[in-house]
């Protein structure tokens, strides 16, 4: 066992040295994922609403409260262009096609809130138009979220000056942590407005799988060239090359994530949402499990032709039919459950969820559970399958 | 550089420091190794010839644990390499007939890495590695790539890699193949000074000459079977005046002059 570590972490610091003397490797590693953020969050930036101000339809039925303070607030921001229209004639509106939908607040929005009662907003949407309902959706979201700043202040001052200190109508609203809830079946398709948070974790996802593919064929090149039977000869276990290879490829999985993520964050602006985290956990788990693919790999094929060909393979197939190069959320529900077949796809559903629909590190917990069962299935086979010597004997 | 364990002075002496018996292999339904037996004394060089596809490399690639045998086994320093592969792995050092080097590493780096994985500390390891690059007289080229290295320059590189592990047994599966005559006699010189040092010897050449002046003992190989196990002068004084055979005749005597794969 020690001997098994102490050979294994020789072989990947050795791997890591090969690594960084290969110009071509790093920049594939490293550079490419960072060109294909920048080409592809330019061209979605001009075809994202980012540029085009959404206009955002709400409607109350209450004839005063809370709900026309939010609405007041909302639209001093600048993300969107409210429009106020009247419950009534709003539904009118999308029923004749003149808007996509509307948010409405219910009639007792504010008794709701100030009786401690869980209220909800109303999202009314034309069915097949995912861009307003995806506008609409983050219109819902935003107003759920300054509910919940407004609320976390009101619970700050009743804690520090108790709830005399409050206006009477507010007391209430710090009670209780789960007031405003809205109701919508799909917690649902919002466009993204910085593409960075899309497009860097759809490449990192794509590039940190490619690299680690690749290994394969590094891997069969030393087989076939005879290094690993010289190790064996030299008293080194099939299992310490399994892992030597193994962590080597993590290593190389761990910068590429702390470039990318660097840079996504200083040069794209990207944000990690509420769990930067969890976001760091599954970018991990990602790297963990594509490692074990290469090492897999390996271990199946027996040239070094057919290592890169499956590696690039691979790669090319699963990026796409995963969800790095669109959004998953955009595309009809066959290939979102396509997309569950593979590791990239588990990957981008807890990126997007963290990144794009403000999702907290308990709402991913599948994804991760998924991508970690990919990798200890790859594993077990890279273990099972996994040969020194250039010919099978 | 490689010094004479104690252990090196211990029994088996008789048996031969290493013992191959009935060794048999073979290869999709074809015999490669066909029922070989010799043994190797201490402190021998013992050249295995044959022609191309005779199976000697396969033959050394189950001396050195690498391919299990379908029969027969293999005693080294009375270890067998069947049930104790991990005690024959630590006497033992293979220089293979590829370049089995990291291309993209230095001469230092490759023999640094194979050195630790051998079980040598970092700092053992790095003057084990400049004692061994001098051995091969490549000691100024040390920090350069192997990829920058000539043919021949790569050849002793693999020999010092091999000495590595500070073996008691040595398999060179002909290390000098492509050398130029400067780099030839380098490595002979080697060999004859690990010899003297206390190694054991295994080594495989098309070079007739070379064999003749370096071993001590030949076994000739053909189609997978020992058709012949001699001193140098034994095996010419079978078909001749030793002081005027050469052993490319006894070569060709015994093997044919038909090509082979
Ligand atoms: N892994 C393998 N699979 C199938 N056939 C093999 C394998 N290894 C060797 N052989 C066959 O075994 C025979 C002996 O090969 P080997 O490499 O042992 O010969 P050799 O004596 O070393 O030849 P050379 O002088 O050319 O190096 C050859 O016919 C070769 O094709
Ligand atoms: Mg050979």
């Amino acid at each position: 066992m020690r001997l098994v570590l102490r050979q294994s972490l020789i072989i990947a610091a050795k791997d890591t040295r090969v690594f960084l003397k290969d110009w071509f490797g790093l920049g594939f590693a490293l550079l490419f994922p960072l060109m294909f953020v920048l080409g592809f969050s330019l061209a979605l930036r001009n075809i994202g609403p980012g540029d085009e101000r959404l206009t955002i339809t709400v409607a109350t039925q209450e004839e005063e409260g809370v709900s026309h303070q939010i609405i007041g607030a909302l639209a001093e921001e600048s993300i969107v262009d409210l429009t106020v229209m009247e419950y009534g004639a709003a539904v009118r509106a999308v029923e004749d096609g003149d808007i996509g939908g509307f948010v409405a607040f219910p009639a007792d929005f504010t008794s709701d809130l100030q009786g401690g009662l869980p209220t909800k907003l109303e999202v009314v949407a034309q069915i097949g138009d995912p861009e307003t309902e995806a506008a609409i959706l983050g219109f819902a979201n935003a107003v759920a979220v300054a509910s919940s700043n407004t609320r976390t202040a009101v619970q700050a001052i009743v804690q520090l000056a108790g709830e005399e200190a409050l206006p009477q109508d507010m007391a209430a609203f710090g009670r209780d942590s789960d007031l405003l809830r809205f109701e919508t079946e799909q917690i649902g398709p919002v466009e993204a407005f910085n593409a960075g948070d899309f497009t860097v974790p759809g490449y990192l996802t794509m590039f940190v799988f490619f690299a680690a593919a690749l290994a394969a064929e590094a891997i069969t090149r030393e087989r076939a060239n005879h290094t690993m039977e010289r190790l064996m000869a030299n008293g080194t276990r099939r299992e310490s090359v399994v892992v030597g290879k193994y962590l080597g490829s993590v290593y190389r999985g761990a910068m590429q994530l702390a470039v990318l993520w660097g840079v996504g964050l200083v040069a794209f602006r990207i944000d990690l949402g509420f769990s930067p985290a969890t976001v760091i956990m599954v970018s991990v788990l990602m790297v963990l499990t594509s490692a074990a693919f290469g090492v897999m790999l390996a271990g199946l094929v027996r040239t070094t032709a057919s290592a890169s060909s499956a590696a690039v393979l691979a790669s090319l197939v699963l990026a796409p039919v995963g969800g790095c190069w669109w959004p998953l959320f955009v595309t009809p529900e066959w290939m979102q459950t396509l997309a569950r077949i593979t590791p990239h796809g588990w990957a981008n559903s807890a990126f997007n969820k963290l990144m794009l629909f403000g999702a907290g590190g308990g709402d991913v917990v599948l994804e991760m559970a998924a991508l970690a069962a990919f990798g200890v299935g790859f594993l077990v086979i890279a273990f099972a399958r996994f040969r020194l010597s250039p010919h099978a004997s | 550089m490689v010094t004479n364990s104690p252990s090196t002075h211990l029994a088996h002496e008789d048996s031969g420091f290493l013992t191959a018996r009935g060794l048999s292999r073979s290869f999709d339904g074809a015999l490669v190794v066909d029922d070989v037996s010799f043994s190797i004394g201490r402190q021998e060089i013992f050249g295995l010839l044959g022609p191309n596809g005779a199976g000697k490399t396969t033959t050394i690639r189950m001396l050195s644990t690498v391919l299990a045998p379908d029969a027969g086994d293999v005693t080294i320093g009375g270890h067998s390499v069947l049930r104790e592969a991990d005690e024959v792995r630590k006497i033992i050092g293979v220089c293979p007939q590829e370049l089995a080097l990291y291309e993209e590493l230095s001469a230092r780096d490759n023999l640094v890495f194979f050195g630790r994985m051998a079980g040598l500390g970092r700092r053992e390891a790095k003057d084990a590695a400049a004692e061994n690059l001098g051995f091969v007289g490549l000691l100024d080229r040390a920090s350069d790539a192997v990829r920058k290295f000539s043919g021949g320059m790569k050849r002793r590189v693999n020999i010092a890699v091999a000495l590595m592990s500070r073996p008691q047994l040595l398999f060179l599966d002909e290390p000098t193949v492509g050398v130029d005559p400067q780099s030839r006699n380098h490595i002979f010189e080697t060999i004859l000074r690990l010899r003297d040092e206390g190694m054991t010897l295994l080594y495989t050449t098309h070079y007739m000459e070379e064999a003749d002046r370096l071993c001590d003992n030949i076994g000739v190989m053909d189609h997978g079977r020992l058709i012949a196990l001699d001193t140098p002068v034994g095996l010419k004084s079978a078909i001749g005046d030793p002081d005027e055979v050469t052993l490319e005749q006894v070569f060709l005597n015994l093997t044919g002059r038909s090509l082979r794969d």
